[in-house]
């Protein structure tokens, strides 16, 4: 966490950009070498003084990127020193004009160009796998838990193979044999593969596709095959998410300010709210997060293009978060209507006032169900081996859920707020004001919200009033 | 001062109920202050809102903050937004709860996460040092403690299946005085948390016995068998994790160890502490908490070294939105750090910040004994050991020059600072992972 105490300092580009590498932090006078810098700092005599003077110890200082897109332009997310800083600017927001001619790497500070030239190709580490590394320890940590060590220690151990070491053999086993050769131990336990979907094919490839710039991967090993199909369902999961996000964009381009806008914007198309596949909103997402099994049914056709639906269309300029201007065409580009990031939020007030009917999480293709079994689910077992549903009642929403009517019509609201055909239940909400009876706590309370009582009534009470944050 | 400024107004926000009032648009009125800029602080304070609203029961509210959160949060964005998109989840996730009968939400997490083979979990581990800075660190005081002695038996606490253990291997077979003996044992159980593998611990322990047998280190492995909890026992299942750690402790004395008089014993604390709870409980003795009872039982083991490497930061707080601000402002690091030397749509990426959305969805979707993520900051952690009897063990010149040769192997923004007896793994200066090194205090006066 940064320290609140800190000093935060701005220096302009000018500064950070100078080739003075070497800069008091009294004055910013900038120096070529670091004994002149010493010998100038001495001439502040800095202690001294400074103990004189305040008679504490100087304050640390961090400093921010004058640059408004970075994300280190923000206090909170300052560098703790001069160096660093002057660093990330010219690596970040200048211009890269040193080049390393045998891997193409760019880059804008010439001591890390000269650091690089050190490294590049020199020092490389095989496996007998074939896989190469250029750092000792994750070779020695690979070649540990490689097949390829464990085949060669089998054929020692049977001797049959000669004593020097072959390579060649080692790496076609490797590749041929489907399980693990090592006598003592059964065959790894395998976990059950899901159906490869054909429409899941193009993302499980990208997904399983190695990153040749990092290096472990390239493995040929057996359990290869397993972890393509083992990967389906990541991949279609992250591509459904992927999608849901983008999609929640290009729906809410259409969206209406009518009352109904929000609901459309989160409803799907079949706005009944059935589970079929959704390529809008929310739905796709809690579809997605409440039935993973299905995700192999949701938006395949979209799952050839994540990177062009996604939302952001990101500038190489900024770490982290948007730029100034970029923002406004990120924005844009999520919704063609052209909104900045100010009339997202003020849409959001809008649409939040005009969405009386509107609940929560309604057509966000939640499902009521038979109800589950009883007992604490520990989250752990939801992990690994998914049981029934979680029933942490009550949990850290100050809620007490005894099952009894007042929680149904706190949670549910009246059942003619839905019609028989929805089968989705709301979260939280329920159909407000509007219809309904007006009975439970939480209907109460949106009726007070709309009849313009104060909010902080709501608050008063609850967890976060006057709690202190750490 | 902007910084004292932006620390703040979160706070103020909050306590300040006024500022989130309005009738007709909560919203505006409350994020006046992020029109204009969608950047971390102003995503920040659209998750606290969220999560206040959906503790207030503001419905109105909720819909409008989750619906520009949606349309901000990305999982393939830029880390800013990749974050926010596994806060979201994680807050949903905490929402979805509140309705057990009505909702079948297959809480099977946001995102299904397939467990990695032995080779792809090396390097993931080395992806960053988010984990090498803490395995370096501690081999290096390990091999430094344990000279001399013909014998070295570690005890072995962790969440990455002994990925720690080939450079130690590979150091102490060049040991001068020959390679000692080495013994690790490992508990059956561990948190169910990624990194998870799709092999079984005896596979892991197989690898790890021909490894050692390559390097000639005379080697066993054990596993501490921590007595299965019978699935139908349903009010011992409610107790959940913290059972597993009594019924380790128990399994943590001298005889059903072996522990022998010949041997350096070595414990080593990797990613565990902070998993273990830390309420008073009746069940433990002196009312201690787990964690505390944990500490002594591993004390009274009499080791010759104990290395607690964890992530520093503060997060046992039952304050929801401390915890939305602490997660937020410290989890960027990793994101950020990516986004320096990965592409967007990099698969191991891809993974290892589903890992961390995993955790996120524990601190901020879950409470009481669920909640199993509960950092402990290095500071307060050390205060914890002092409490408990151990006394700090400097890292001597030659471990900390260990640790900067790594760290200058990996990406320009990981810095390593001493801070007393701690080393710290930084990120562009900001705190990620420490490391520190403890024994039993020698004069041991009861506390």
């Amino acid at each position: 966490m940064p320290d609140p105490d800190a000093e935060v300092i701005a220096l302009s580009p000018k500064t950070l950009l100078a080739t003075n590498r070497f800069v008091c932090e009294i004055c910013n006078k900038g120096f070529q070498r670091d004994q002149n810098l010493q010998l100038h700092r001495r001439g502040h005599n800095l202690p001294w003084k400074l103990k004189q003077r305040s008679g504490k110890e100087p304050k640390k200082r961090v400093y921010v990127c004058p640059e408004l897109s970075c994300v280190h332009h923000d206090p909170s997310r300052a560098l703790g020193d001069l160096t660093g800083i002057k660093k990330h600017f010219c690596r970040k927001h200048g211009e890269k004009k040193w080049k390393c001619e045998k891997c193409s790497k760019k880059y804008a500070v010439q001591s890390d160009w000269k650091a690089h030239l050190k490294i590049c190709g020199t020092k490389e580490y095989k496996c007998d796998c074939g896989t190469l590394f250029s750092r000792r320890d994750s070779f020695i940590t690979h070649r540990a838990f490689c097949d390829a060590l464990a085949e060669e220690s089998a054929k020692t151990r049977t001797a049959i193979a000669p004593p020097c070491a072959d390579k060649e053999p080692n790496i076609q086993a490797v590749e041929s044999s489907p399980s693990l050769p090592l006598p003592a131990v059964a065959p790894p336990p395998q976990a059950p593969a899901p159906p490869v979907p054909p429409s899941t094919g193009v993302v499980s490839s990208v997904l399983t596709v190695q990153n040749p710039e990092l290096v472990e991967s390239s493995n040929p090993s057996p359990t290869t095959p397993q972890i393509l199909e083992e990967s389906v369902t990541l991949a279609s999961t992250v591509t459904s998410l992927t999608t849901s996000f983008s999609s929640a964009s290009s729906s809410s381009s259409s969206g209406s300010t009518s009352s109904n806008a929000f609901a459309s914007l989160f409803a799907s198309s079949t706005a009944s709210g059935s589970l079929q596949s959704q390529t809008t909103g929310f739905t796709n997402l809690f579809q997605v997060m409440a039935r993973p099994e299905q995700t192999a049914n949701v938006a395949p056709s979209s799952s050839a293009e994540p990177v062009s639906l996604c939302l952001a269309t990101n500038h190489g300029s900024s770490i982290f978060g948007t730029a100034g201007q970029e923002r406004r065409q990120y924005a844009s580009a999520l919704q063609p209507a052209a909104m900045s990031a100010t009339a997202l939020l003020q849409k959001a007030a809008e649409m939040g006032a005009a969405a009386s009917n509107a609940s929560l999480l309604r057509g966000l293709g939640f499902v009521s169900s038979s109800s589950p079994s009883s007992g604490l689910q520990e989250w752990s077992g939801r992990q690994i081996e998914p049981e029934g549903p979680p029933l942490a009642a009550g949990l850290g929403l100050g809620l007490t859920c005894d099952g009894g009517s007042s929680l149904k019509e706190l949670m549910l609201g009246t059942p003619s707020v839905f019609g028989p055909k929805h089968t989705t239940l709301d979260l939280l909400g329920l159909g407000m004001a509007a219809s309904g009876g007006q009975t439970g706590g939480l209907s109460a309370l949106m009726t007070s919200i709309n009849n313009g009582l104060d909010v902080a009534a709501a608050f008063g009470g609850g967890e976060f009033g006057g709690k202190e944050m750490e | 001062m902007k910084a004292e400024q932006r620390a703040n107004s979160s706070s103020m926000s909050l306590q300040n109920p006024s500022l989130l009032n309005t009738t007709q648009s909560s919203i505006s009125g409350a994020l006046k202050e992020c029109l204009g800029s969608l950047d971390g602080a102003c995503i920040e304070k659209l998750l606290l809102h969220f999560a206040s609203a959906l503790e207030s029961k503001d419905v109105t509210s909720a819909q409008q903050v989750m619906w520009v959160l949606n349309n901000v949060a990305s999982s393939i964005g830029d880390p800013n937004q990749r974050l926010a998109s596994w806060f979201l989840k994680a807050l949903i996730s905490r929402a979805s709860m509140v309705c057990p009968t009505t909702i079948s939400f297959d809480g099977r997490g946001v995102l299904q996460r397939r467990p990695m083979t032995v080779t792809e979990l090396a390097g993931y581990v080395d992806l960053i040092p988010w984990h090498r800075f803490g395995f370096c660190a501690s081999n290096s005081a390990i091999f430094k403690a344990t000279q001399g002695f013909p014998r070295v038996h570690i005890l072995d606490f962790s969440i990455t299946h002994c990925m720690q253990w080939p450079t130690l291997i590979d150091a102490l077979a060049k040991r001068s005085e020959g390679p000692p003996s080495l013994r690790i044992s490992v508990p059956s159980w561990r948190p169910p948390v990624p990194p998870l593998l799709n092999v079984s611990n005896e596979e892991v322990c197989q690898r790890l016995t021909n490894f050692a047998k390559f390097k000639d280190v005379p080697f066993e492995i054990n596993v501490i068998e921590v007595p299965q909890i019978s699935p139908m026992d349903a009010s011992i299942q409610q107790l959940g994790s913290s059972n597993h750690y009594d019924l380790l402790l128990s399994q943590l004395n001298p005889s059903t160890l072996k522990l022998r008089d010949d041997e350096a014993l070595v414990i080593n604390c990797q990613n565990w502490l902070r998993y273990m709870p830390d309420e008073l409980t009746g069940s433990t003795l002196h009312g201690t908490s787990c964690r505390d009872a944990f500490l002594d039982t591993i004390k009274d083991l009499s080791p010759c070294i104990v290395m607690v490497v964890d992530e520093d930061c503060d997060l046992g707080t039952s304050s929801l939105a401390s915890r939305i601000t602490t997660c937020f402002n410290y989890l960027w690091i990793p994101f950020d750090a990516f986004e320096t030397f990965l592409p967007k749509n990099s698969p191991q990426r891809t993974e290892y910040e589903a890992d961390i959305g995993h955790k996120i969805e524990n601190i901020i979707g879950f409470e009481d004994i669920q909640r199993i993520e509960r950092m402990e900051s290095g500071t307060k952690l050390s205060k914890r050991m002092a409490n408990r009897g151990f006394q700090s063990v400097l890292f001597c010149e030659e471990t900390v020059k260990e640790v900067k040769i790594l760290l200058d192997e990996h990406a320009s923004g990981w810095g390593m600072k001493k801070d007393d007896d701690m080393l710290v793994l930084t990120w562009k200066g900001h705190n990620s992972i420490y490391a520190t090194a403890w024994v039993p205090c020698s004069f041991g006066v009861e506390y």
